[in-house]
């Protein structure tokens, strides 16, 4: 090392201004997570931070015990298994045929899809266009519109351009159709990049917010982030039972719980997300 | 007929190539490419019942109404400063960041720093939204801290001088950690020997840092500059909707949140088309422009 002093102070100056910064970045998380395992009145005394005060369970016990709450998790869990299982085997069915020569409208179907990233209807064409085919306050529409990108549709076709082709040929050789070629070939060694779009597409669905606020109504369907967003605005029932003043918690506590409720699920598989959409966003940016 | 016995050649082998592309055509044409089409209605008097082919045609009605209203330019200029502010505050923050975390060497730390400055991209924007709300609010975390120190609560969320700058500090908690990725992936792929040899002739880390790497990064921050500037209006719906207040409309209502507020909740439909039109356009002459500049200027666009 042949740092000087005055670099070796600079660097220990960019480090401590670094860690400042995470923790920064933690607080907010930390801070609500305290919230929801206070009791009432130590918040509403301003004695909360970044540590609970006054432990206790009831607001979690209160929120959990909302079925509506459950509910609309199962609404999104599902949405989110069924919406990314349909999504992989979509962009890979149109991913595959692009990559192939012999498919000759490749070039044209490459370039319309290209033009949906430059090119996005209008909200309103749109929105009637799936009213008119029946996805107005239909569950499906939770799935639907999320199936395909553009962008995502370009990562698989350039993972399977470089796929070597020995292997399709030899498959070939035996009597494979493309169907086969794809599925007991292809598909299985593609394992990286279907990780990765999948990740993709279920972060995309568990966090989607506009489509189903346009488009469902009854309540039933609500996915978990409306259900969110009701606790957090307009819930009544959170209004009137927490300011009943001789309970163990506020509309705000519980309101801490529902946000700690949807943020655990996607820290559960944090792990995993942070390699895959690390390889994910550099395999992106080779295009960009 | 040798042509046609080709076809059917060419079909016999390839069907299935045609099959697996169905579903994705199917959806391109019909939630991409229809709704693409059905724009037109922003030159119509369109109702839901007449449909698109008997609405009554009225032309540039619906944008002489757009161009008249003054909620238009004050949604306008709302749309232009959130823009300006993220193309110019917002966006040079993961480059700074990234040049910082390439100074760590321990690799633990590193990672750690790392992660916990990635973590918020996977959040929601309601959820966002919602600790925002939380620290914020009376006894949250903010006019607690405030409260240690003697000053009477702020209740920054409802304020309409805030607005602006809880839109940039949501957006950086969100996203500038995660943006680091990218330029931290640049330097990684950068020639070690560089550095090498610049440690050889007495080149301090800071005087590295300004003459290789900044200069090495250039190329990637100006194409993913070009890109920003392209999607200059393209605010996101979610985290302008769920930040606003009624007491913020004034400065936080964008184009987006008015078509939605406008289209969908009080069905002026082909009002609502002739605004989302309207900042259509001017995102593609955007878009084309800096496309048209990036290759210019780095030899590669977005296309």
């Amino acid at each position: 090392m042949s740092m000087s002093f005055s670099e070796k102070v600079i660097q220990k100056c960019i480090v401590a201004f670094l860690i400042i910064l995470s923790v920064i970045a933690l607080i907010p998380l930390l801070s609500v997570l305290s919230v929801s395992f206070s009791s009432r009145v130590p918040v509403e005394l301003n004695q909360v931070t970044i540590w609970p005060k006054g432990f206790t369970l009831d607001s979690w016990k209160y929120v959990l015990d909302r079925p509506d709450l459950w509910r609309s998790f199962g609404v999104t869990a599902i949405a989110t298994i069924v919406g990314t299982i349909l999504s992989l085997l979509i962009t890979a069915l149109l991913a595959y045929p692009l990559t192939k020569k012999e498919f000759t409208i490749g070039k044209v179907v490459m370039l319309a899809a290209v033009i949906t990233m430059v090119f996005k209807a209008p909200l309103i064409p749109y929105f009637l266009t799936m009213k008119n085919i029946g996805l107005y306050d239909n569950p499906l529409v939770l799935v639907i519109p999320h199936i395909l990108t553009a962008y995502n549709l370009i990562i698989m076709r350039t993972f399977f351009l470089e796929f070597p082709s020995e292997l399709e040929e030899a498959a070939v050789v035996e009597g494979a159709g493309y169907f086969r070629l794809l599925f007991k070939i292809v598909l299985p060694l593609s394992k990286a990049v279907l990780a990765t779009l999948g990740l993709f597409y279920a972060v995309t669905i568990w966090n989607q917010f506009q489509h189903p606020l346009m488009f469902i109504q009854n309540p039933d369907w609500y996915p978990l982030q409306i259900k969110i967003r009701q606790f957090i605005t307009s819930d009544n029932e959170l209004q009137i039972v927490g300011n009943m003043s001789q309970l163990n918690y506020s509309a705000r506590t519980l309101r801490a719980v529902t946000i700690v409720f949807a943020i655990v699920p996607i820290l559960m598989i944090y792990p995993y997300l942070q390699k895959y959409f690390t390889k994910g966003a550099m395999l992106g940016s080779v295009k960009g | 007929m040798q042509a046609t016995g080709r076809f059917y050649q060419h079909a016999r082998k390839c069907w299935p190539l045609y099959l697996m592309a169905l579903p994705g055509l199917v959806f391109l044409i019909v939630l991409r490419y229809i709704p693409l089409g059905g724009s037109i209605i922003a030159f119509q008097d369109y109702s839901l019942f007449k449909g698109i082919a008997d609405s009554p045609w009225v032309g540039f009605k619906h944008f002489k109404i757009l161009f008249d209203s003054p909620d238009f330019y004050r949604i306008f200029a709302n749309t232009l400063i959130l823009g300006f502010l993220k193309v110019v505050v917002i966006f040079p923050v993961p480059l700074i960041l990234a040049l910082m975390i390439n100074e760590v060497r321990a690799v633990l730390l590193k990672k750690g720093i790392q992660t916990a400055l990635y973590i918020p991209h996977f959040l929601s924007w309601v959820i966002i939204a919602g600790i925002a709300f939380d620290m914020f609010s009376l006894n949250g975390i903010f006019n607690t801290v405030r409260d240690w120190f003697g000053y009477a609560p702020n209740l920054i969320m409802q304020d309409e001088r805030y607005f602006r700058w809880i839109y940039v500090f949501t957006s950086i908690w969100r996203e500038a950690g995660w943006g680091t990725i990218i330029y931290l992936a640049a330097i990684s792929a950068m020639d070690p020997q560089i550095y090498e040899s610049a440690t050889i002739d007495g080149a301090s880390r800071m005087k590295q840092i300004r003459h290789i790497t900044l200069p090495l990064l250039l190329p990637t921050a100006l194409v993913l500059f070009l890109i920003n500037l392209g999607s200059f209006l393209d605010l996101g719906f979610d985290q302008v909707f769920t930040l606003l207040t009624p007491m913020t409309y004034s400065v936080g209502d964008i184009i987006d949140t008015y078509v939605y507020r406008s289209g969908i909740q009080e069905a002026r439909y082909s009002f609502a088309t002739a605004v989302g039109l309207f900042q259509a356009i001017i995102g593609f002459v955007l878009v084309y422009v800096f496309n048209r500049i990036s290759k210019k200027v780095t030899g590669g666009g977005l296309w």
